[in-house]
C-alpha cells in the first residue's frame, strides 16, 4: 500500500506531527487557570517547587495534560474504526450514541449506584465501576446500532437509529435526574460538560490501561480494517472471518469510547473529526498509517482544545465540550459538503 | 500455467439457493457444469435465473444446499479459508467502500491472502501488483484515487485486483454492467487475453449476449429448466439460446447468432442501389415492418449522388426523392 510511496515522507509527518503534540503537552502544562511562572513549573515538575505550584502541577496540570492526551488518541481511534466498520464518514462515537450509551452507564453509577455504596471520589472502586458500566452501556448500544445495521443496506438508517437510541437514553438519563439529589445531580451534570481536569493519579491508571488495551486490539486488526475498504464481499473472499472481526472492532470502539466518557464526560466531535484530519495530513487510506496518525493528531488536537478553555478566561475555565464543539463541527460540515460537491462534479 | 481444458471448476449434481433455519429456497437445482484451465466462460440467463447465486456459491460466499463443487480437483468444503483465496478470486458487483483509496493500494489488497499480519508488502508482492497493474493497463493510474477514474478504469482495478491474488480461478460477476460498448469489449477482450497468455480459467456473468456468444470459450446457460454448458455455437445450433430468452418481442436469428425484434409484417418492398446505403435501407424498412421483395410494386432505389445519398421512392407512376431515410420512413409510416 503505502510501501511505493516515499516513506522519508511519511516519516517527517509523522515526526512534525509529535513534536506539535509535544509542544502543545508543554504549553498545557505551563498555562492554566493560576498563572505560575514557567520556572516554577519546572521546579515543580521535578520537586523542587513552591508547595503551592507542585500541588498545582503535579495535581492538575500534568494529569489533566496526560488524559487529553489518552483520551484524545483514544476517541479518535474510536472514531476511526467506526467509521471503517460502517463505512460511513460521518460514523463515531457522539454520532451514533456510543457515547450516550456510556454515559447511561456513567450516570447509573454516578445517580443511583453510588449512594448505595457510599464510594468517595478517589475510590479505584469507582474508577473502575464507572468504566465497567461505561463500557457496558457503550457496547450496548454499539451492538443495537451493528444489529440494525445487518439487517438494513441503508446507512443513513442506522443513523437515525442512533440519533433515536441517542434521545431515548437522555430521556432515561433526565428521568433518573428526576429522581436523585441535588449533590449527585451537581455532579452528573458537570461530567456531562467533559473535564479533563476532574482526573485522579489513580483513574488515569486506570484509563490509560483500558485506552492501551483498546489500541492494542484496533491495531490488531489493520490488515481487517485495509480489506474492509473494498467492502464486505471483497474480504470475505480473502478471508477476512467478518463475523469476529465486527465484534472485535466493536469491542475495541466501545471499550475506547467508552473510557473516555466514563472520566472526561462526552467530549463532543473528536471522534468524528479527527480522522477526516489524519487523512488530510497523511493522504492515504491505509490503516497502518492512519491509526497511529489519527492516534497523534487526536492527542494534539484534544490538548489544543484544553488550552484554549484555559488560558483566555484568567481563572475561568469554559467546559471542553464547547470548545471541541467549535473545532469539530466545520469539519463535519466540510465532510458532508466537500463530499456532495465532489460527487456533483465528477 | 496448467494444461489448457484441465477442469478447474466443477459442480456436480448442485442445488443452489438460500436455506436457514425456517426455510429454504431452492434456486435451481441438478447444475452440472465445469471450466477449464485457459478458458473464458460466460454464464448467461435471464433475469433472477440465478447467476450470481451461483457464481456466490462456487466461491463460497454461500453454501450449497445440496451436491458437490470442486475447485482444483479438491471438495470445495475440505478447502480451508486460509488456501480458498490462493485458489479463487472475486469481483462482485458491490461498491468499493472507500473511494478515496488509489488504484495501486486496492490492487495491492489482491495480496491479503499472502501478506503477514499487519499486511507487509514484500518485494516478490509489489512484483505481483506491478504486473497486475501492467497486464490490465493500469499501470499509469496506479496514483489515481478510484473516484476520479472512469467506470471502466475501476473495473480493470478491480481485475487487477484478482490478478494480483494470484488464482487460477477468476469468478466475476457482471464485469461489464454500467460500462459503455467500447468498454464492455475492452474488458471482455482483456479477460480473454488473461486465459490465454496467462491460462487462467475466468468465469463472467453478463447479460451482453453479443460479445460472451462471439468471445466466450464456454457458455453457462441458466434456463428455466438447470443450466446447459457448451461452446456458444454449440447453444446455437441446439436451439437453446434461442429458448431460453423466448420472447414474443424477440427473434433469434441462429444464422448470425444475434437477437432482433419481432415486428408486424407489412407488405414487401422492392429495393436496389448502392452499398452500405442499400443494407440500411433494408434495416430502416424492416423497422417499419416493411420487407425487401424484389417483385413488389413499390420499389426503392437508392443512389449516391454528388450532394450525397438519394433515396428514389416509384409507387406506380408516382416517382418521389429523398434526401434522407428519416423522411422517406415519415413517408412509408403514413400510408
Amino acid at each position: 500500500m503505502r510501501d511505493r510511496l516515499p516513506s522519508l515522507k511519511l516519516s517527517l509527518t509523522m515526526t512534525g506531527l509529535l513534536l506539535v503534540t509535544l509542544l502543545l503537552f508543554c504549553a498545557d502544562i505551563l498555562f492554566g487557570g493560576t498563572p505560575i511562572e514557567a520556572a516554577d513549573v519546572v521546579r515543580a515538575l521535578f520537586g523542587a517547587g513552591s508547595p503551592e505550584s507542585e500541588i498545582i502541577v503535579m495535581e492538575f496540570r500534568l494529569p489533566r495534560a496526560l488524559t487529553a492526551v489518552i483520551a484524545g488518541a483514544a476517541l479518535s481511534v474510536s472514531g476511526l474504526l467506526m467509521q471503517t466498520l460502517f463505512r460511513n464518514p460521518l460514523a463515531g462515537p457522539d454520532v451514533l450514541g456510543i457515547s450516550s450509551g456510556a454515559g447511561l452507564g456513567v450516570a447509573l453509577t454516578v445517580l443511583t449506584l453510588s449512594p448505595l455504596f457510599a464510594f468517595s471520589a478517589d475510590s479505584p472502586l469507582q474508577g473502575w465501576s464507572m468504566i465497567l458500566a461505561a463500557w457496558a452501556g457503550a457496547g450496548m448500544v454499539m451492538v443495537i446500532i451493528m444489529a440494525v445495521s445487518s439487517r438494513m443496506r441503508d446507512i443513513m438508517t442506522v443513523l437515525i437509529v442512533g440519533l433515536m437510541l441517542a434521545s431515548a437514553i437522555s430521556a432515561v438519563v433526565s428521568l433518573m435526574q428526576y429522581f436523585s439529589n441535588e449533590a449527585m445531580l451537581r455532579t452528573y451534570v458537570i461530567w456531562t460538560m467533559g473535564n479533563l481536569g476532574n482526573i485522579s493519579w489513580q483513574q488515569l491508571r486506570a484509563l490509560t490501561i483500558a485506552a492501551l488495551a483498546g489500541m492494542m486490539l484496533a491495531f490488531v486488526m489493520v490488515k481487517s480494517l485495509n480489506a474492509m475498504l473494498m467492502g464486505d464481499t471483497f474480504s470475505r473472499t480473502v478471508g477476512v472471518p467478518m463475523r469476529s472481526t465486527r465484534l472485535i472492532l466493536l469491542a475495541a470502539a466501545s471499550i475506547l469510547a467508552g473510557s473516555v466518557t466514563a472520566f472526561c464526560g462526552p467530549l463532543a466531535f473528536i471522534g468524528v473529526a479527527v480522522p477526516h484530519v489524519a487523512r488530510l495530513f497523511f493522504r492515504t487510506t491505509d490503516h497502518r498509517t492512519l491509526m497511529p496518525g489519527t492516534a497523534i493528531c487526536g492527542a494534539a488536537i484534544l490538548l489544543a482544545s484544553d488550552l484554549i478553555s484555559t488560558v483566555p478566561g484568567g481563572g475561568h475555565i469554559i467546559p471542553v465540550n464547547t470548545v471541541t464543539s467549535l473545532i469539530g463541527i466545520p469539519v463535519v460540515l466540510w465532510i458532508i459538503l466537500g463530499k456532495n460537491a465532489m460527487g456533483g462534479r465528477r | 500455467m496448467r494444461e489448457k481444458g484441465a477442469a478447474l471448476a466443477e459442480t456436480a449434481d448442485l442445488t443452489i439457493g438460500y436455506s436457514s433455519r425456517r426455510r429454504c429456497v431452492r434456486v435451481m437445482e441438478h447444475l452440472s457444469v465445469s471450466a477449464g484451465a485457459g478458458e473464458l466462460v460466460a454464464l448467461i440467463g435471464r433475469n433472477g435465473a440465478g447467476k450470481s447465486t451461483l457464481l456466490r456459491t462456487l466461491v463460497s460466499l454461500q453454501p450449497p444446499i445440496e451436491g458437490t463443487i470442486r475447485l482444483n480437483g479438491r471438495d470445495l468444503q475440505t478447502i480451508g479459508s486460509t488456501l480458498l483465496p490462493r485458489i479463487v478470486s472475486f469481483t462482485s458487483t458491490e461498491p468499493v467502500a472507500e473511494r478515496n483509496i488509489t488504484v495501486r493500494e486496492a490492487v495491492s489488497l489482491g495480496r491479503f491472502p499472502y501478506t503477514n499480519w499487519i499486511g507487509t508488502m514484500t518485494a516478490a508482492d509489489r512484483r505481483a501488483v506491478d504486473l497486475a497493474l501492467e497486464d490490465t493497463g493500469m499501470l499509469a493510474f496506479a496514483g489515481r484515487r478510484l473516484d476520479s477514474i472512469s467506470d471502466g478504469e475501476r473495473q480493470r482495478t478491480l481485475i487487477a485486483r484478482s490478478l494480483a491474488q494470484d488464482t487460477d480461478l477468476l469468478v466475476m460477476d457482471e464485469p461489464t454492467a454500467f460500462l459503455d460498448l467500447p468498454s464492455r469489449y475492452s474488458i471482455v477482450s482483456l479477460l480473454r487475453k488473461l486465459t490465454r497468455e496467462k491460462g487462467k480459467c475466468v468465469v463472467y456473468s453478463t447479460h451482453d449476449l453479443d460479445t460472451a456468444l462471439n468471445e466466450a470459450d464456454r457458455i453457462w446457460l441458466m434456463h428455466g429448466d438447470g443450466i446447459t454448458e457448451g461452446a456458444p455455437e454449440d447453444l446455437i445450433l441446439s436451439g437453446t439460446i434461442a429458448h431460453a430468452f423466448e420472447s414474443p418481442l424477440l427473434s433469434f436469428s441462429s444464422k448470425e447468432g444475434t437477437f432482433s425484434f419481432v415486428r408486424g409484417k407489412r407488405s414487401g418492398i422492392a429495393l436496389e442501389g448502392d452499398p452500405p446505403a442499400l443494407s440500411l435501407t433494408e434495416k430502416a424498412l424492416g423497422r417499419c415492418g416493411y420487407t425487401v421483395d424484389q417483385k413488389a410494386s413499390v420499389k426503392i432505389m437508392v443512389k449516391r449522388e454528388k450532394e450525397g445519398w438519394q433515396w428514389t421512392l416509384t409507387e406506380g407512376s408516382e416517382i418521389r426523392c429523398y434526401y434522407t431515410l428519416y423522411d422517406l420512413m415519415v413517408h412509408l409510416s403514413e400510408e
